[in-house]
């Protein structure tokens, strides 16, 4: 199990299409993600689940992979989530 | 995941003030003092017996309801006995009192309570409505609460939470549900608290509201598809169906003698583990698990009186046993 805790840093937060992109992604991977906000804990291969979140701009996350690939799973995500959302999504 | 958390550590005066102002018909008798204090509990104490002098085992911590009692013995005590009974309770980290009489009170409750920084709010209501009232906020407030996945449908008035694992089709279900006529509560993610009483009520998603996700289309508004006959704010959650994928080494319930339940947040439910595979009409299942669940709660379990039934034909011999009674000539 691996676990990370990332800052969401984009100004719009984790709203819903970089959610849906984060999904998309998680999805690809075998490993279980779950992503817990304070003590909130949703399944990170679910839409709805992600958009509960609310995530918002400064917001604390903590990122929870497990699985065959987690190590790959956890790479791609925190990747994707520290990097420019702001830009791709407009 | 089912130990639950409170959904609140603690509420402030402030937030039990303002949102009980219009409800319980609150007047702030003291100036704004101990706004900031915490309440921790759902439990009220009437704080009779502090004022009377015992305080060995005062629950201070708790919100102090001062009824007619404490007020008719407050008024029978000197002034100089009232003021230090009073003293002695507010010296206190009490997070606030409310008088319930209707009657006048002394004004060194105000007096004291105000040096001792903790609020005196009055109600109308007598002392019973409002323990009754308070006690249905706090508990509703200090309820252990968990997030379940999965979609949660009033079937028939029953509460069916509809599980298994990602990507199995629940949302699809719960969406065949609505529209043969069944009331959404919430979809994907289900808040599910404990009340009094044991009862776990679902309640939907201030974030999500009424929206769905269906694979392959996207996200669907059933509030604005189905109107106000697709929804509802809350229900008891009384059965879960988990749905399962087909496993021909894996042992189905074949009779429905052996009850199974499942624990959420400590109280057991009814448990159907329903195995899918194509062609399967999985909402008219689940229709027919509420309208079983109905029947056993009138006292009907099909599966024993069928079992009954066999065991009499078996012991007595069929001839004993008269035919059943046609129900259409």
């Amino acid at each position: 199990m691996i676990e990370r805790t990332l800052q969401i840093e984009n100004k719009l937060g984790l709203h819903v299409r970089p959610a849906a992109k984060f999904v998309e992604l998680a999805s690809q991977f075998e490993s279980d993600v779950t992503l817990i906000k304070d003590n909130l804990e949703v399944n990170g291969k679910s839409i709805m689940g992600v958009l509960m979140l609310e995530a918002e701009f400064g917001t604390e996350i903590i990122l929870r992979v497990e699985g065959e690939d987690e190590t790959l799973s956890a790479e791609a995500l925190s990747d994707f989530l520290k990097g420019k959302i702001d830009e791709e999504f407009i | 995941m089912s130990e639950g958390k409170p959904q609140h550590e603690f509420i402030t005066v402030e937030a039990l003030f303002t949102e009980n102002k219009k409800r319980l018909k609150l007047s702030l008798l003291t100036k704004k003092v101990g706004f900031d204090r915490k309440i921790t509990e759902k439990e009220i104490h009437r704080p009779g017996l502090a004022l009377a002098g015992f305080t060995d085992l005062f629950t201070f911590h708790r919100v102090q309801v001062c009824g007619n009692t404490e007020n008719q013995y407050l008024k029978n005590l000197t002034k100089q006995q009232r003021v230090e009974s009073l003293k002695r309770v507010f010296h206190f980290e009490i997070p606030c009192f409310i008088v319930t009489s209707e009657e006048e009170i002394p004004p060194e409750i105000v007096e004291q309570a105000d040096a001792g920084h903790v609020s005196v709010f009055r109600t109308p209501f007598a002392t019973t409505k409002l323990v009754q009232l308070l006690g249905e906020y706090l508990d509703e407030k200090f309820a252990p609460q968990v997030f379940l996945h999965g979609s949660m449908v009033d079937v028939y008035g029953i509460g069916v939470l509809i599980g298994g694992r990602s990507g199995i089709g629940k949302s699809e279900v719960a969406l065949d549900l609505i529209a043969r006529g069944h009331q959404m509560i919430a979809d994907d993610i289900v808040t599910v608290s404990r009340r009094a009483g044991g009862a776990l009520i679902a309640q939907v998603n201030d974030q999500l509201r009424y929206n769905m996700e269906i694979r392959g289309l996207g996200i669907i508004d059933i509030q604005s598809m189905f109107g106000i006959r697709g929804i509802r704010k809350q229900k008891r959650l009384e059965v879960q169906v988990e749905l399962v994928d087909w496993d021909s080494t894996e042992k189905y319930e074949r009779l429905g003698l052996k009850e199974m339940t499942c624990k959420i947040l400590d109280e057991a439910i009814t448990l159907v583990r329903l195995p899918i595979y194509p062609g399967k009409n999985i909402s008219m299942i689940v229709e027919v698990i509420a309208l079983n669940q109905r029947l056993k709660s009138f006292g009907y379990h099909a599966a024993i009186e069928f079992e009954k039934q066999m065991n009499r034909r078996m012991t007595h011999g069929k001839s004993e046993i008269k035919p059943l009674e046609p129900f259409f000539e």
